[in-house]
């Protein structure tokens, strides 16, 4: 019995082992110098929207400082904004705008943007003839709003039919797909709806996580919104960009206040936000949804890394600081955003998060 | 005669009966097989194209950056294990030895009860707990306080799994050594305990494969790092929160990745699986049990 099991169990190992052997090397796959070790270790935590390109970003700055070694885990911005209150990890990250009550909790917390970014309508739809649409589909200023509203309910309704005259829209119920998990990237969407819909605002608001009218159905992240919207016919959610193309899925164009139809991309990003400009306040906190000017994506949001004002480790502290400067300044960083689909900040922005982070301090004192 | 090809005709419905029953119960034995293959296979087939020895040997790179691997989660993963098998393992054979001898004070019946609960509480409890007693009060992340996470969750696998055992050992073996003059300590240690050995250490396995699966517990406590670290007090990766990262990212190269890592997961759980079972034949063959 017991030699039958080993027997089993070396049969399903071997068995494995043969998949691997038979597997063709991944091409491309170079040997990458592993960054040297260090002796500064900073841990962060919070937003998944910006993880992939802050995971870039560290990885390349191990090169930048080798004793710098930043590990941020993408637990999302609630719990990156509970962890930094906590004081369990050097610095927080988040895409929601931290409410008064956050603020007060965490004690002498900074927000600092370090990219932008854009969130998307996208959809999974076939046609009558059984043909999936990969037309962009536009939405007019207050289409979105409705359908989540669940004032629009068809696909073939006259609001959208009449702004998509090309297109042979289907007599379809539409499928809200929204997040379930409390979300800066939901943050931002309701941000935008409560700006064009005064009901949205009076009924629903802007929250992490809010009660939607429409119960649709709920995907944890944006991963989750992504594969719900995937798998179902007739389906609309709202992922940040890179989700939707590198899911491959359909997304809208949508009329933005000066009534034109924009599509998400790094121009209309940046337009939305050298729109609302220099005039970040203190906290340096600024929703940029529905930007006035006619090139502007509607959907924009920053999104932040908290850091402590005063700083308890002075060598921490510092190479965080140091970190963000080259984060928000090198060319090779900017490389890196932009190629993720993320938005580098405008020089203004800049320039204003630069005169913040040299008001940092380590306990009480000017930290360079 | 009539009885007779009553009987016959009875015997015909018996053997029908029997025939039918063999084949549900073929068909019941292939669908409670087929998902362990299927899932094996399907993890070969979808990790084994990322597999290679750099994999092994190489830091995590992020999107766009080829090449890379889970050393990391590799190390971190046999830290945490290790943490939670020095923690959990002593203290559930000594107190499986006490519920086994004494099943029926209170302490015994007790000590049942509460493993029982234990085992039913769900894993991340164990995370939020550890994060609770353990991060909190430390305010950073360690691979300490997943050890801990993980040694609550194995505890009581080992536990009931040793006891049940013990209590398998024959009665007359028992008997035999205490009646030749052996005390009750070398009864337990050199009669009870090698003669329960096989099954200890199967749930002693059973208890590392579940641990060495958990994510959840993990995300609050090891926290996850993408450097190589040994240091028992600082955050540190594991195989089975790569996972989780690499699944939920939009990236197809991660989540290709994610696929290999689970691969890279199971062939260690099993080859660790190997080792003990080879490993316990060798201690038994040693001791003159075999």
């Amino acid at each position: 019995m017991q030699f039958k099991w080993t027997l089993g169990i070396a049969a399903l190992v071997s068995v494995a082992l043969l998949a691997s052997a038979c597997a063709t090397p991944t091409p491309g796959a170079q040997p990458t110098a592993a960054p040297k070790a260090g002796s500064i270790a900073i841990n962060g935590a919070g937003a998944t929207f910006p993880f992939p390109l802050y995971s870039r970003w560290f990885y390349d700055y191990a090169f930048v400082d080798t004793a710098a070694k930043f590990n941020y885990q993408s637990i999302g911005s609630g719990g990156g904004i509970a962890q930094i209150t906590a004081k369990t990890v050097d610095f927080g990250a988040s895409d929601a705008i931290l409410t008064d009550a956050q603020y007060t909790a965490a004690k002498n917390i900074q927000m600092i943007p370090t990219v932008a970014g854009a969130i998307v309508p996208t959809y999974n739809l076939k046609a009558d003839d059984g043909k999936v649409i990969t037309a962009t589909i536009k939405f007019p200023f207050t289409a979105i709003a409705d359908i989540y509203l669940g004032k629009i309910k068809k696909w073939n309704d006259p609001i959208l039919a009449q702004a998509n005259p090309d297109l042979k829209l289907p007599n379809k119920d539409i499928l809200v797909v929204r997040r379930s998990d409390g979300s800066g990237t939901t943050y931002a969407f309701t941000d935008y709806l409560s700006q064009v819909s005064p009901e949205w605002k009076d009924k629903v608001g802007t929250a992490n996580s809010v009660k939607w009218p429409v119960e649709g159905i709920g995907g944890k992240g944006n991963e989750g919104v992504a594969a719900n919207v995937a798998q179902n016919d007739g389906a609309i959610g709202y992922v940040e960009l890179a989700y939707a193309k590198q899911n491959a899925l359909a997304y809208g164009s949508v009329q933005n206040q000066a009534g034109e139809y924009a599509t998400a991309s790094v121009a209309t990003v940046q337009a939305a936000m050298s729109d609302f400009g220099t005039n970040l306040g203190d906290k340096l906190a600024l929703s940029i949804a529905n930007a006035p000017s006619k090139t502007a994506w509607p959907l924009a949001t920053y999104t932040y890394l908290l850091i402590y004002m005063d700083q308890t480790d002075c060598v921490k502290g510092k190479t965080v600081i140091n970190f963000i400067k080259w984060a928000i300044t090198d060319p090779a960083a900017e490389k890196s955003a932009t190629a993720l689909d993320y938005i580098p900040l405008p020089d203004a922005v800049r320039t204003q998060v630069v005169k913040k982070l040299g008001q940092v301090t380590c306990n009480g004192k000017p930290i360079q | 005669m009539k009885s007779l090809t009553n009987s016959r005709r009875h015997f015909r419905r018996r053997k029908l009966t029997n025939a039918v029953m063999l084949v549900l119960c073929a068909l019941a034995t292939l669908a409670a097989i087929l998902p362990l293959v299927w899932i094996l296979a399907y993890v070969a087939q979808e990790g084994g194209r990322f597999l290679s020895v750099e994999f092994f040997t190489q830091l995590p790179t992020p999107v766009g950056v080829p090449g890379g691997g889970v050393l990391n989660a590799i190390v971190g993963s046999a830290m945490v294990v290790a943490i939670a098998i020095v923690i959990a393992v002593p203290i559930s054979i000594v107190a499986a030895i006490y519920a086994a001898e004494h099943p029926n004070t209170p302490l015994g019946i007790a000590l049942r009860f509460g493993t029982d609960v234990l085992s039913g509480i769900p894993s991340i409890v164990m995370g939020i707990f550890a994060y609770t007693i353990i991060v909190l009060p430390q305010k950073h992340f360690s691979a300490l306080s997943g050890g801990i996470a993980l040694a609550i969750i194995m505890t009581p696998i080992v536990l009931r799994s040793t006891e049940e055992m013990l209590k398998l050992v024959p009665r007359s073996l028992r008997e035999g050594s205490l009646a030749l003059g052996a005390s009750e300590w070398k009864t337990m240690w050199q009669v009870l305990l090698p003669a329960a050995l096989n099954g200890i250490v199967t749930g002693m396995m059973l208890g590392i494969a579940r641990v060495a699966g958990e994510a959840a517990p993990m995300i609050f406590t090891a926290f996850g790092n993408p450097f190589l670290s040994a240091d028992l007090d600082q955050p540190i990766a594991t195989l089975p929160h790569t996972i989780y990262v690499y699944a939920i990212s939009p990236y197809k190269d991660w989540h290709a990745k994610a696929w290999t890592t689970a691969l890279v997961l199971i062939v260690l759980v099993l080859g660790l699986n190997i080792i003990a079972r080879a490993f316990t034949a060798w201690q038994l063959k040693k001791m003159g049990w075999r």
